[in-house]
């Protein structure tokens, strides 16, 4: 193989590893979710100054008190590193929160109000604002 | 000469005894294949875990064949095979247990008439136990050729009638092993060993009556003809579905809903009441709030109580129909579930192949279809300390 072909095979391979990685990082769905949420945030605070993945990280790793005594914390069920797989109380497999670990998280919807509005009640018993939300979930898509 | 098969022990002691052949080989090797197929249904009826069922069925209908061929016998085999014969027998049965008495019991060619009763008594009570085993398998277990004739509430109750029989069994065993052992004593004859070469040891001058041959042909021919009539009738019972197993349809919402987070459990594991209650009550939910859209929950419920425990004629519908008083949403909670468990090991439920009391599936291989027949219990092997 000559290495002006190599180069080349090289390039494009490096093209599709950047192809795989890139929908993760930027999912339109996602956006949209997000921009929802700081929408959400400005209007309850006008001094709102975008997410953070570093207190998105501190709310997904904290104890938490006032919800089920059962699940003080995300990572009762989501395990301590949100790259592995977690476990519901009963034993079922959870797949990843990462969403570098499993692309398909926070872009429906649907789906991200059900679990905010079950597990923010587990785990706090209150309803989560749109801060942590939007904090959760940038963390969470960086990671 | 027949029907003579009686005598008075005579002077037996002072000289050997004659060996007269007396046992066909095909009721010596009846003889053995029973016990041997007893032997497997006791053990594995009494003593085995649930998931020996299958052999204890094998066991089983290895019983209905034998059973079947010694009743052919019984009219065509030779002499000493014959129920005619052993009938005979018993009419002596009085000076037989007044022998008995003086300890010097009258020798027979073939059976004395105490042992031919309990040849009748025998037959009964296997008869009985096949009957009513296959009564249990289907009516509880939903299997084998009555499961689409025998419901629930017959089957169970021919389970005490079955346990009743199998206990009776095994006391008339013990008698029939005992009963041999004393006249082998008292006559000082090894009646064992006739089971096995055929010949019984006879007193000297005894005179023996010329025995009527077996006729092979003959039970050949009717064992054909009801073997051909067994298995056009066992093909047309086989056809019918079983007894309360309805046709359920997948719903994919119950699905990926509840079984995000636990086993789907068979709609037939809880009654109605349960399952509407468990719905009204999502957000406090085994200690999770598991709320719900109104409309996936109403399509749950009108789901899962369409198909109940009450729309189920199975082992498990029925059990669990009867809920805990106190926690009628948990099924674990009911008495037969804690019944069934108790001998479990709490470490095989921690274990990372099970997780959770709740997780069915995890030994219950056939959980998702609600029939948890005893064959598809598969315990996880868990590592001991």
């Amino acid at each position: 193989m000559s290495n002006s072909r190599k180069i080349a095979l090289i390039s494009l391979l490096s093209l599709t590893n950047l192809a795989m990685v890139l929908p993760a990082a930027a999912d339109p769905a996602r956006d949209a979710i997000l921009a929802t949420l700081a929408e959400e945030a400005k209007k309850a605070d006008p001094a709102f100054g975008g997410f953070s993945a570093e207190r998105g990280q501190a709310f997904f790793a904290a104890k938490h008190t006032g919800g089920k005594p059962d699940t003080p914390s995300c990572t009762s069920c989501h395990s301590q590193d949100p790259t592995a797989a977690g476990e519901t109380r009963a034993g079922k497999r959870i797949e990843p929160m990462a969403v570098s670990k499993n692309p398909s998280r926070f872009n429906k919807v649907e789906e991200v109000n059900k679990w905010f509005g079950r597990n923010c009640n587990s785990v706090l018993g209150r309803e989560c604002t749109a801060v942590e939300k939007g904090d959760f979930i940038t963390y969470l898509s960086a990671k | 000469m027949t029907g003579q098969n009686y005598a008075v022990a005579g002077d037996e002691g002072s000289q050997p005894p004659q060996m007269v052949r007396v046992w066909d080989g095909p009721t010596r090797l009846f003889h053995w294949l029973l016990v041997v197929s007893v032997a497997v249904a006791m053990l594995t009826g009494f003593l085995a875990p649930e998931w020996w069922m299958g052999t204890h069925l094998f066991a089983g209908y290895a019983i209905v064949l034998l059973l079947a061929f010694r009743l052919i016998w019984g009219v065509f085999g030779s002499e000493y095979a014959r129920l005619i014969n052993l009938a005979r027998s018993t009419r002596y049965l009085g000076a037989y247990v007044r022998g008995l008495a003086l300890l010097r019991p009258p020798h027979y060619v073939g059976h004395n008439p105490v042992g031919a009763l309990m040849i009748f008594a025998f037959f009964g009570v296997f008869l009985g136990l096949v009957a009513t085993g296959l009564m249990v398998q289907a009516g509880e277990e939903k299997q084998g050729p009555l499961a689409g004739i025998v419901g629930y509430a017959v089957g169970h109750a021919g389970k005490e009638v079955h346990e009743f029989l199998a206990f009776a069994a095994l006391a008339m065993i013990a008698i029939h092993i005992a009963g041999v052992l004393v006249e082998s004593w008292l006559q000082n004859v090894n009646l064992t060993r006739g089971m096995i070469d055929g010949r019984m040891p006879l007193p000297r001058g005894f005179r023996v009556p010329t025995p009527r041959a077996a006729r092979p042909l003959a039970a050949g021919a009717v064992m054909l003809l009801i073997t051909s009539l067994s298995s056009a009738t066992l093909y047309g019972l086989s056809r019918m579905p079983p007894l309360g197993i309805p046709i359920m349809p997948e719903n994919a919402t119950y699905r990926s809903e509840c079984g995000a987070c636990h086993w789907s459990f068979h709609p037939s594991l809880l009654p109605k009441t349960s399952w509407e209650q468990l719905l009204a009550e999502l957000d406090e939910h085994f200690g999770e709030d598991a709320s719900l859209p109104a409309d996936k929950k109403d399509e749950i419920a009108r789901y899962l109580s369409a198909y109940s425990a009450e729309s189920w004629d199975t082992e498990a519908a029925n059990r669990f129909r009867l809920v805990s008083a106190s926690d009628p949403m948990q099924i674990t909670k009911t008495s037969y579930w804690v019944a069934k468990h108790r001998q479990i090991d709490t470490k095989i439920f921690q274990s990372a192949a099970v997780k959770s009391s709740s997780n069915c599936t995890a030994c219950h291989k056939d959980a998702d279809t609600g029939r948890f027949d005893d064959q598809k219990i598969e315990m996880p092997k868990v590592s001991r300390p």
